[in-house]
């Protein structure tokens, strides 16, 4: 009898054990990634992060529509749709690196010790800042471009050295991206704080020229 | 239970209940630590379900499913234009010219949809006893995925989706609190990162052990899940966020 009742305590201590277990693994996933989870600040620049997005799809579907009724018109007036074409081409070279472009918008200059995974970052912070093209002194960053360093500490882009100081210009809105960069916290801040050594400095460009890809994209 | 660890007679009852006095010490204690730090998760996940949560998470979910209608209407839109496009082509040689360069510009923008061979790297955080021992280290971070798309450009990619957001050259792969988003996109591990290429060199970059170092001795000490796999016909949705070229201009 006693032989049995241990076995029935262990038994249920075990299946609760198993149960706790279970119950905890999911907690512990949910609580590590939920959105319900996050503080009211993340929350916040989440929401402000989709709206920008968000808005940026609508007025991309307003400028659709718009150049969707134009081309439509002037093929059944029969003048063909060529202007649109055009305008299309010449959107898709710049989204894709192949021509070189005028804007406004930032200069980041590093002068000091840096690698390649803080350029990639760096590059990632611009583009999530709406950043539209990029330069790494010379060499313009395109929709496959990697970084990467050489032994005599140069970083390269897509196998090309570049030598510090480095420059990074990025043509976009300049206000958006100089908080983006500069703000407390953001990633100037921690690049400050992990290169010590080093000096950034983040300036608002009128115009900045950026060149085409090196290589065309195949 | 005391008493159990002063018996150290031969008397043979006496030994039996020791045997299951300690045989049910052991589930014992960790039933007890188990129901602690599940009292402690539930604890944290009060404090931070604070009423004042509600609506902001209320609005970031609106604001995701409205991301995603408007992608949907964006695609709709693309291909109605791209239609008219290619019957207009047919009108003229300069036309169908034009066509022909910008159907190779949205190939290789990461506006198509592509198909092929290459390798899938899953991410995925730890699990298990090995991640406690240090959160940050078992967790997969927004600069892992960075470092596993720069790596796979590196070996050649053609194309790549991490979890079904195609990486083009506006992409970001942002981090807010333990939220990541891709392309604006909300997303959380497991990530599946679908990258189109050369297999062989593909895989050459990703066993170099130069190369992304942290991820693989993560994975070793702190049980972070990361694997790389050759695979066949994969595909890589076409990229549906906004263009976004409003500063650029041409020279």
């Amino acid at each position: 009898m006693r032989s049995n009742a241990g076995v029935i305590a262990v038994t249920v201590v075990a299946l609760f054990l198993g149960v706790l277990a279970v119950t905890q693994i999911q907690a512990q996933d949910v609580y590590s990634r939920s959105l319900q989870l996050e503080t009211p600040a993340s929350l916040t620049t989440l929401i402000a992060n989709l709206s920008e997005r968000n808005n940026a799809i609508k007025d991309e579907i307003l400028d659709l529509r718009h150049r969707t009724d134009t081309a439509r018109e002037a093929i059944a007036s029969g003048t063909g749709s060529l202007t649109e074409a055009e305008r299309q081409l010449s959107q898709l070279r710049v989204f894709a690196g192949m021509s070189a472009v005028s804007g406004p918008g930032i200069s980041v200059r590093i002068e000091g010790t840096f690698d390649e995974r803080a350029l990639s970052d760096l590059v990632n912070e611009l583009r999530n800042a709406g950043a539209e093209a990029i330069a790494v002194n010379t060499a313009r960053v395109g929709p496959r471009s990697w970084f990467g360093a050489t032994t005599d500490h140069a970083l390269t882009v897509d196998s090309a050295a570049v030598r510090g100081p480095w420059q990074v210009r990025a043509v976009g809105s300049t206000d958006v991206m100089y908080v983006a960069m500069t703000r407390t916290g953001g990633i100037i801040g921690q690049f400050q704080l992990i290169y010590k050594s080093t000096r950034f400095d983040v300036s608002r460009e009128s115009t900045l020229d950026l060149p085409a890809l090196a290589t065309p994209l195949r | 239970m005391c008493d159990t660890f002063h018996v150290t007679t031969t008397a043979s009852p006496e030994r039996t209940r020791l045997t299951h006095s300690l045989v049910l010490l052991l589930p014992a204690v960790l039933f007890g630590l188990l129901v602690s730090v599940q009292w402690r998760t539930q604890s944290d996940r009060n404090e931070l379900t604070v009423r004042y949560n509600t609506p902001l998470l209320d609005a970031a979910k609106t604001l995701q499913n409205e991301q995603n209608t408007l992608k949907a209407q964006l695609a709709d839109l693309r291909a109605e234009l791209d239609q008219i496009q290619t019957s207009a082509s047919t009108q003229s040689g300069s036309a169908k010219d034009l066509q022909a360069r910008i159907d190779e510009l949205k190939l290789v923008a990461g506006l198509n949809e592509r198909t092929g061979d290459g390798v899938i790297i899953t991410l995925d955080d730890a699990r298990g006893a090995s991640a406690a021992k240090d959160i940050e280290k078992s967790i997969c971070h927004n600069t892992d995925l960075t470092d596993i798309v720069n790596q796979a450009w590196r070996g050649g990619a053609e194309a790549i989706a991490v979890n079904e957001e195609r990486i083009v050259g506006s992409s970001s792969i942002y981090c807010v609190g333990s939220t990541i988003m891709v392309n604006g996109t909300l997303m959380s591990p497991p990530f599946s990162v679908v990258v189109i290429g050369p297999q062989n060199g593909l895989l050459a970059t990703y066993d170099d052990p130069t190369q992304l170092r942290d991820i693989k001795q993560r994975r070793d000490v702190y049980g972070l899940g990361f694997r790389v796999s050759r695979a066949s016909g994969l595909r890589v949705p076409s990229y549906g966020g906004a263009l976004n070229v409003k500063y650029a201009t041409p020279r």
